[in-house]
C-alpha cells in the first residue's frame, strides 16, 4: 500500500520525522534492517559485561557481524567508522553527549576562508535545538557562556564526580572555560522514562532507558499515531519514475524475498555512510552514477572527528568506573580559530570515566597493559583512578574522503557494501597535537600524578558527516537548506550526511533538530509537495 | 544477542589446552601484593567456561595463541604473537584477563563490585556550585565567537 511518506532508517532522524510527521497525520511508513532490543537485553547488570562490549554491543559493525549489519571495506581508513543497526539506530550505543554546534561553525568559510557556509544559521535551528532537547530529556546546567543565551537545557544536570570537580577547579585556577556536560540522560524521571541510574554503560546500551533513543522516546509515539515501522527490511535502492520522482523503495527481508514500498515522498536517514550508499546503490537510467549526483558530491566530504584522548591518574580512588559516560564536563576553551595557531578552527573536550578492570588491564583509550607481579601494582593505581579528556576537533571537509561502493564485499542479503576512504588532514592532526599538550596542563594542574595519550584513535568514528551536503548552489551541493534534493524535489535527507562542515561537536543533537526543521517544513509545504502519479 | 551455553567451553579446551593457558596466565597474572594467580582463580578451568559462554568466538583464535606462546618467556612471545597473529594475542589477553576479574573473590579484593546502579540526587546542589565555581565562567563573559556581522558567503 503507497504510504505518504517513506522513511529509510529508525534511528536518530528517522525517529524525530517519523513522530513529528505521523502527529501531523501522514501516513508514515519506516524500513530499518535492524531490530528492537528490550533495556534488560544489554549487558550492564552482568559480570561480563566488559567482555560482552566488546563483541555483542561493539560499536564497529565490522567487529559485531550481525547478520543485520552491513560489513565495511576499512583498507584505505585512518579511522575505523561505527554505526548500529537496529530501531533507535546508533543511538542504542551513542554516548549521550548531547552538544550544540555553535554559532560560528555554520560559517567557516565566511569566518576563515575554508571549507562552506551553511544554508541555515545557529539562530534556525535554535528553536528545534529547544524542541528535541525537551523531546529527548537533555540533563544540563543552563547558562553556558560558550552559547549564545537562551541555553536551558530542560531537565538539572548529572553529578559530575570526584574526577570531574578536581579539573574543574584547575580550570578555574586556570581561567579556562570549563561547564557541566549537557546530556540526553535524563536526570529525573520524566516522559514514562526513569532517570540515570548511573551504571557506567552508556556506550553500550543504557539499561534504565534513561539515555535517549528513538526507540523509546519517538517511535512507541509515533506508532501510536499510525506510523508503520517494519524492521528486518534491508533497502536495496530507492526507485524513481518516468516522471524523475521518487517512487519508493526496494527491499529485501530476512527470508530474502523482495518487496517495493512506494511513496509519495522519500526520506533517507540511513546515517552518512548508509545514505551515500543507498544514493549510489540507486544508479540507473539518467541516474548513471547515483541519485541526486549529477554535482558528484554523493559520497564524498566524509567526516568523522579524528580523536584522541588524554587521561590523568590521581592518587585518590574516584569510582570512575560509575556515571554517565557522554560528558562529565566540557571545555570550549580553544573551540573557536585563534590565528595565533598552526590551525584554524578548533576542538571540543569531554571528561569521561575510565571503565571497569577489563578496561583498566587492556585500555581502549589511552595507557597501557602491564603483565608479571607488576600487573597488580598496574591495576591499583588505574582502576577507578582515571579520567580521561576526549579531545576532537573541526574536521575540514575534503572530497577525496569518501563512501564508495566496494567491488567485492557485500552484506548479507549480497548487496554492495560500502568502502570508506578517509586520510587525516594536516589540519585536524595540527590542531589535535595542539589539544593534547593543553590536556596535559590541564590534568597536571587538576593534580594528576601522570598522564597518558593516545593522539589519534583507530576506532573512533561515531560522528558520520557530510556526504550529501546541503547547499543552494545544485552544482555545488546535493540539497538544500531543508535536506531536500535538488534533482529529485520529493527526496529528502535528514541525517548527518547534509552537514557541510563537521563543527567539533557530537552531531546528534544537531542531527536532530534539523530532522524537526525539516519534518515541519514537510508539513507547512505539504499542498504545494510535487508527488508521483 | 548473547551465547550462553556452559558447555562450550569444555568442548573447545581440551586439557593441555588448558594446561598451557594455565601456565601463561600464571607469568601474566602471578600471585603477589596480596592477590592470588590466574591460574588459582581459574582462569584455564571454570572461569575460562565462564568466558566462552558468553564469548564463544574468542575459542579459534585463543586456540592459536596457546598454541604458539611459551610460559617460559611470556612477554617475548605475545610481542612475536602480536605481531604476527593479532586476533589470537587479543583473545588470549581477554580471556586470561576476563576469566580474571569476573571473578567475585578478585573483584572483592581490588575494590570493584561490578556497575551497580546509583541514584541521581539532582535536589542536592552540586559541590561545584557551593564552592563558587560557576561564578567566574559567568563573569568572564561570552567565549564563543559571535557571528552577528559576519557578511556570510
Amino acid at each position: 500500500m503507497k504510504a505518504d511518506v517513506l522513511i529509510v532508517g529508525a534511528g536518530a532522524s528517522g525517529g524525530v520525522v517519523a513522530r513529528r510527521l505521523a502527529a501531523a497525520g501522514f501516513d508514515v511508513v519506516c524500513l530499518e534492517q535492524g531490530g528492537w532490543h528490550d533495556l534488560d537485553e544489554f549487558p550492564a547488570p552482568r559480570p561480563e559485561f566488559e567482555l560482552m562490549a566488546r563483541k555483542q554491543w561493539a560499536h564497529s559493525p565490522n567487529d559485531r557481524a550481525l547478520p543485520e549489519d552491513y560489513p565495511l571495506n576499512e583498507d584505505d581508513s585512518d579511522i575505523a567508522t561505527l554505526m548500529f543497526n537496529g530501531v533507535g539506530g546508533s543511538l542504542i550505543l551513542y554516548a549521550g553527549d548531547w552538544s550544540r554546534l555553535h554559532p560560528s561553525d555554520f560559517c567557516v568559510r565566511s569566518q576563515d576562508g575554508i571549507a562552506d557556509d551553511w544554508p541555515i544559521s545557529y539562530e534556525d535551528l535554535r528553536p528545534y535545538y529547544e524542541q528535541t532537547d525537551v523531546e529527548f530529556g537533555a540533563a544540563g546546567l543552563g547558562g553556558d557562556p560558550a552559547y549564545p543565551a537562551p541555553f536551558e537545557p530542560p531537565y538539572p544536570p548529572l553529578p559530575i564526580g570526584a574526577g570531574a570537580l578536581r579539573v574543574a577547579r584547575a580550570h578555574t585556577r586556570l581561567g579556562w572555560h570549563w561547564w557541566p556536560g549537557t546530556n540526553s540522560v535524563l536526570s529525573v524521571n520524566a516522559g514514562g522514562r526513569r532517570a540515570c541510574a548511573q551504571w557506567g554503560t552508556c556506550l553500550w546500551g543504557c539499561p534504565e532507558g534513561a539515555k535517549a533513543s528513538t526507540d523509546h522516546t519517538h517511535w512507541p509515539q509515533a506508532i501510536r499515531d499510525g506510523a508503520k515501522l517494519i524492521t528486518g527490511a534491508r533497502v536495496s535502492r530507492v526507485l524513481v519514475g518516468p516522471g524523475g520522482l521518487a517512487t519508493g523503495a526496494q527491499y529485501v527481508t530476512e527470508d530474502g524475498a523482495e518487496h517495493v514500498q512506494e511513496a509519495d515522498v522519500v526520506i533517507m536517514a540511513a546515517n552518512a555512510i548508509g545514505t551515500a550508499r543507498l544514493l549510489l546503490l540507486s544508479a540507473g537510467p539518467g541516474h548513471a552514477d547515483g541519485l541526486c549526483n549529477a554535482s558528484g558530491l554523493v559520497g564524498r566530504r566524509l567526516m568523522v572527528h579524528p580523536f584522541a584522548n588524554v587521561m590523568g591518574l590521581f592518587d585518590e580512588q574516584l569510582r570512575t568506573w560509575q556515571g554517565h559516560i557522554g560528558s562529565k564536563i566540557v571545555s570550549y576553551e580553544f573551540y573557536e580559530t585563534d590565528e595565533r595557531r598552526d590551525f584554524v578552527r578548533g576542538a571540543k573536550w569531554s571528561l569521561a570515566p575510565t571503565g571497569g578492570p577489563i578496561n583498566a588491564a587492556l585500555p581502549t583509550r589511552a595507557g597501557g597493559s602491564t603483565w608479571g607481579p607488576d600487573h597488580h601494582l598496574h591495576m591499583r593505581s588505574y582502576l577507578g583512578r582515571g579520567v580521561s579528556w576526549g579531545i576532537f576537533g573541526e574536521d575540514l571537509p575534503d572530497p577525496e574522503n569518501r563512501v564508495t561502493l566496494d567491488a567485492e564485499l557485500t552484506d548479507s542479503s549480497g548487496i554492495p557494501a560500502p568502502k570508506i576512504t578517509y586520510r587525516v588532514g594536516d589540519n585536524s592532526r595540527r590542531c589535535l597535537d595542539f589539544q593534547i599538550e593543553r590536556a596535559k596542563e590541564s590534568l597536571l594542574e587538576a593534580g594528576a600524578y601522570a598522564v597518558e595519550e593516545e593522539r589519534l584513535m583507530r576506532h573512533s568514528g561515531w560522528h558520520l558527516i557530510g556526504t550529501a551536503m546541503m547547499g543552494t548552489d545544485p552544482e555545488r551541493s546535493v540539497v538544500d537548506g531543508y535536506g531536500r534534493a535538488h534533482e529529485i524535489e520529493n527526496l529528502y535527507i535528514v541525517d548527518g550526511s547534509v552537514f557541510p562542515t563537521s563543527g567539533g561537536v557530537n552531531p546528534t543533537s544537531t542531527i536532530a533538530a534539523f530532522a524537526a526543521r525539516t519534518a515541519d517544513h514537510l508539513i507547512a509545504t505539504r499542498n504545494g509537495q510535487r508527488v508521483p502519479a | 544477542m548473547s551465547a550462553s551455553d556452559p558447555t562450550l567451553g569444555a568442548v573447545v579446551a581440551d586439557d593441555e589446552l588448558r594446561d598451557r593457558l594455565r601456565r601463561f596466565a600464571d607469568a601474566l597474572i602471578p600471585a603477589a601484593h596480596g592477590m592470588p594467580a590466574a591460574g588459582d582463580v581459574g582462569v584455564a578451568d571454570g572461569q575460562l567456561d565462564k568466558v566462552l559462554a558468553v564469548r564463544p568466538d574468542l575459542a579459534e583464535p585463543l586456540a592459536r595463541a596457546v598454541a604458539d606462546v611459551d610460559p617460559a618467556d611470556h612477554l617475548t612471545s605475545l610481542a612475536r604473537l602480536r605481531d604476527r597473529d593479532r586476533e589470537a594475542h587479543d583473545a588470549l589477553l581477554l580471556v586470561v584477563v576476563g576469566g580474571y576479574y569476573i571473578d567475585p573473590d578478585v573483584r572483592r579484593r581490588i575494590g570493584y563490585d561490578g556497575q551497580q546502579p546509583v541514584e541521581v540526587r539532582p535536589e542536592i546542589i552540586p559541590n561545584y556550585v557551593e564552592e563558587g565555581l560557576i561564578e567566574p565562567l559567568l563573569a568572564r563573559g561570552p567565549v564563543y565567537r559571535a557571528v552577528d556581522d559576519i557578511e556570510r558567503r
